[in-house]
């Protein structure tokens, strides 16, 4: 009974085993497809923000012995800004990592939402770079992408891309700020005010950019509501200037657009729309480069996310950056 | 199949019920809303009073903080820290219970939190 069970057990384990084998398939050299083909990668990461590029590279070749390539174009859903261009040369990294381009074609041609590279010249291969600069009037629609290829055999391919989502934010960089001059900020019109434009721009003006040293604190840099007045010292507000704000202090969120830097965090249009700032107070003091703060402005209507780029002890100044989305 | 023998009781968020007896706080860290620290120097535990005295930066937002306990091994906090606290009643200073290991002493921490006056 004993070798009864274990010649079962045996012959279990062997049936395992021989279901569990695979058969290794042979490596057969793949055939080259005798047609005009093509391919796409989106090369850009992040939001789609107005103003900036949504970047493709677009491939496409046939055997040489079937002709060679005559045009390739880009159809856009909305039509791109006015820089919106196909790059008319093929590119090939060389020894040093660097791209080389070797110029295939006529400068692109635009043509409402077409883009167009005519090949000058005898090619059967290539990779053009497509630059579809977001307008905005796409804001907050969504973009797609047709792209195609001709043939001198009179083969055409097409390949299409998206849809993609353009945000809502509005972006804007390197805003100089200086103590006591270009302080005053306006989130609703995205720019930076001396005390006489402030005066003017009364009822928009959400933050006064100052530098203090004071003995036994650390105050330096900061960005501070006009109503703010204990953190507003020896600064004398332009007349109307006294809005409210609420302002979270926040560390290493170095967003790739604002900081430009090596960190691939992107601030998107959900991030405001998730952000809580009912608690937050209405003053940051103790900015420091690479730092930054999320502000909503007195009326509910604006967000914002302030970068600073950089600071100046010496000069009292600052470079800020800022990403800015319109609440509904 | 597999039968284990049951050392100790699993507690809440499981955490183990032990024989140690220690109960205290043996430093204290306090952090801003962007997560950097807003003490001006070391936070001072006072085993014997059971307070924590700490000094915060001018200008800290005690609205929106995220305090620090370090514990004895296996020792507990009541209330638990689950995110942002609010320190800003500084007439009425937050008080928190160790608790320790095997759940028998318990012994509440008074937080005081001045603030760097200029």
């Amino acid at each position: 009974m004993k070798y009864k069970f274990l010649s079962y057990i045996f012959f279990s384990f062997s049936l395992l085993v021989m279901m569990s084998s695979c058969k290794e398939e042979e490596y057969a050299i793949p055939t080259l497809p005798q047609k005009l083909q093509n391919d796409v990668i989106k090369r850009t990461l992040g939001p789609n923000l107005t103003g900036l590029n949504i970047e493709f590279a677009y491939a496409m070749a046939l055997p040489k012995s079937m002709g060679k390539l005559v045009s390739a174009q880009v159809e856009a859903s909305i039509g791109g800004a006015e820089a919106t261009y196909m790059d008319n040369k093929s590119y090939y990294t060389n020894s040093s990592g660097v791209d080389v381009g070797i110029e295939v074609g006529s400068k692109s041609v635009n043509d409402g939402g077409k883009t167009t590279v005519t090949f000058t010249k005898d090619t059967m291969a290539a990779t053009l770079r497509y630059f579809y600069r977001i307008p905005s009037s796409a804001k907050g629609q969504e973009v797609t992408f047709k792209f195609s290829a001709n043939a001198s055999n009179g083969e055409t391919v097409t390949y299409s891309m998206g849809p993609y989502k353009i945000a809502e934010m509005d972006m804007v960089l390197d805003l100089d700020v200086k103590d006591s001059s270009a302080a005053y900020i306006s989130i609703e019109n995205m720019a930076v005010y001396n005390p006489t434009q402030a005066a003017a721009n009364a009822a928009k003006i959400d933050l006064v950019y100052l530098y203090r040293v004071i003995p036994n604190v650390t105050f330096t840099h900061g960005l501070v509501a006009p109503s703010a007045k204990t953190y507003l010292p020896g600064v004398t507000l332009p007349a109307g200037v006294n809005r409210t704000a609420k302002i979270q202090k926040v560390w290493a969120l170095r967003d790739f657009h604002l900081a430009r830097l090596q960190y691939g965090i992107y601030i998107d249009d959900l991030d405001f729309q998730q952000l809580d700032l009912s608690t937050a107070v209405d003053y940051a003091i103790n900015l420091r480069a690479e730092a930054g703060t999320w502000v909503e402005t007195a009326d509910g209507k604006y967000r914002a996310y302030i970068y600073v780029n950089s600071i100046n002890n010496a000069t009292k100044s600052a470079k800020i950056s800022m990403k800015r989305y319109t609440m509904k | 199949m597999i039968a284990c023998k049951e050392d100790f009781p699993v507690y809440e968020d499981g955490l183990l019920i032990t024989t140690r007896t220690q109960c205290y706080v043996s430093s204290f860290e306090m952090l801003g809303s962007d997560l950097q620290t807003v003490r001006t120097s070391n936070a001072i535990v006072d085993t014997t009073a059971m307070t924590v005295n700490v000094e915060v930066f001018y200008g800290t937002d005690l609205k929106n903080v995220y305090p620090q306990f370090s514990l004895v091994t296996d020792a507990k906090l009541e209330p638990k820290i689950t995110g942002k606290v609010d320190f800003s009643d500084l007439a009425n200073p937050k008080k928190y219970t160790v608790i320790s290991g095997n759940r028998k002493v318990r012994k509440t921490y008074t937080v005081n939190v001045t603030v760097q006056k200029p």
